[in-house]
C-alpha cells in the first residue's frame, strides 16, 4: 500500500459569479477531504492573476503549475455554456502540460437543463486526452443545478451524494494505478 | 519539472537524488521560446521525456536528441 497521500484538487473551472458551480465543487471536495489518505484543494480560477495576451505555457502560474505536478489526479467542475466549455477554463489548463501527464481526470458537469453537462463533458474529452490526462468513465451530472442547491448553497438531493461517491471510487483507483505506472513502470 | 539536459541515462530526483522512471515521452510543438531545443524541422516538434521519481513522487522532464 503506498504511504504518501495522493493529491487530487478540484478545480472550478469557471468565473462567473454567483455561479452554482461553486456549489457543486465545494460539494466533491467536501467529499474528497472526508476520505482517508487524500488531499484536496479547491482551485478556484477566477483567482489566478494569468494573462489573457498570450497562451499555453507562456502564461504558466507557479502556484497552479505547483498544484498540478504534485497532484495525482483532478477533478474538473466545468459549467456548460452554449454547450461547451469555459474559455478560462481552457486558458487556465493549457497553462500547463508535462505536469498533467499520466494523472487521471474526472469531469463534474453542471447546467441549468436537463442533461447535466453532459455536452460539455463531451467537449472537454479530446482537451484532456491531447493535455496526457487520462480520463475515467464516471461523471457527475448537476442537471436543473438551481434545484439541487439551496438558497444558502446546501445541496438539497442527497443521490448526488452517492453518484459523487462512485465517481470518487473510479478516480481514486485510477490515481492510485496510474501513480504505481508512472513511478514504477518503466515505458520502455 | 524543467530540466533541459539531453541524454538518455537515467535521471535523478531533483528533490531526493533518487534513480528516476521514465514514464512517457510527449510531443511538444515548437514555439520561439523553445528555438534552442532539438526541433524535428519536419514536424517543427521535439520529444520531452517525462520522469517521475519512486522514492517521494517528484517529476522532471527533459528534451530528446533528434
Amino acid at each position: 500500500m503506498q504511504s504518501r497521500r495522493l493529491y487530487i484538487p478540484v478545480i472550478l473551472g469557471t468565473t462567473r459569479m454567483g455561479c452554482m458551480s461553486n456549489h457543486a465543487a465545494r460539494v466533491v471536495a467536501d467529499e474528497l477531504s472526508k476520505r482517508p489518505g487524500i488531499e484536496t484543494n479547491l482551485i478556484d480560477i477566477g483567482t489566478l492573476p494569468l494573462p489573457t495576451n498570450d497562451a499555453g505555457e507562456a502564461t504558466k502560474h507557479p502556484d497552479f503549475s505547483a498544484h498540478m505536478e504534485r497532484a495525482d489526479a483532478l477533478v474538473v467542475v466545468s459549467p456548460e455554456y452554449n454547450h461547451g466549455y469555459p474559455g478560462l477554463l481552457k486558458h487556465v489548463l493549457d497553462s500547463c502540460l508535462k505536469e498533467y501527464i499520466h494523472k487521471a481526470v474526472g469531469i463534474v458537469g453542471v447546467s441549468a437543463g436537463p442533461f447535466g453537462g453532459t455536452r460539455v463533458i463531451q467537449n472537454l474529452l479530446p482537451v484532456m486526452r491531447e493535455l496526457g490526462l487520462v480520463t475515467i468513465f464516471w461523471d457527475v451530472n448537476f442537471s436543473s443545478v438551481q434545484k439541487a442547491f439551496d438558497q444558502q448553497g446546501s445541496l438539497v438531493d442527497g443521490s448526488y451524494i452517492r453518484r459523487i461517491d462512485k465517481f470518487l471510487q473510479e478516480l481514486i483507483w485510477m490515481a492510485r494505478t496510474l501513480r504505481h505506472g508512472r513511478e514504477q513502470v518503466p515505458l520502455n | 519539472m524543467n530540466s533541459r539536459v539531453q541524454g538518455g541515462k537515467p535521471m535523478t530526483c531533483p528533490r531526493c537524488g533518487a534513480e528516476m522512471n521514465h514514464h512517457a515521452d510527449k510531443t511538444l510543438y515548437f514555439t520561439e521560446a523553445d528555438e534552442t531545443r532539438s526541433v524535428d524541422l519536419a514536424t517543427s516538434a521535439f520529444v520531452e521525456e517525462i520522469h517521475a521519481c519512486p522514492k517521494c513522487g517528484a517529476s522532471a522532464s527533459r528534451t530528446i536528441s533528434n
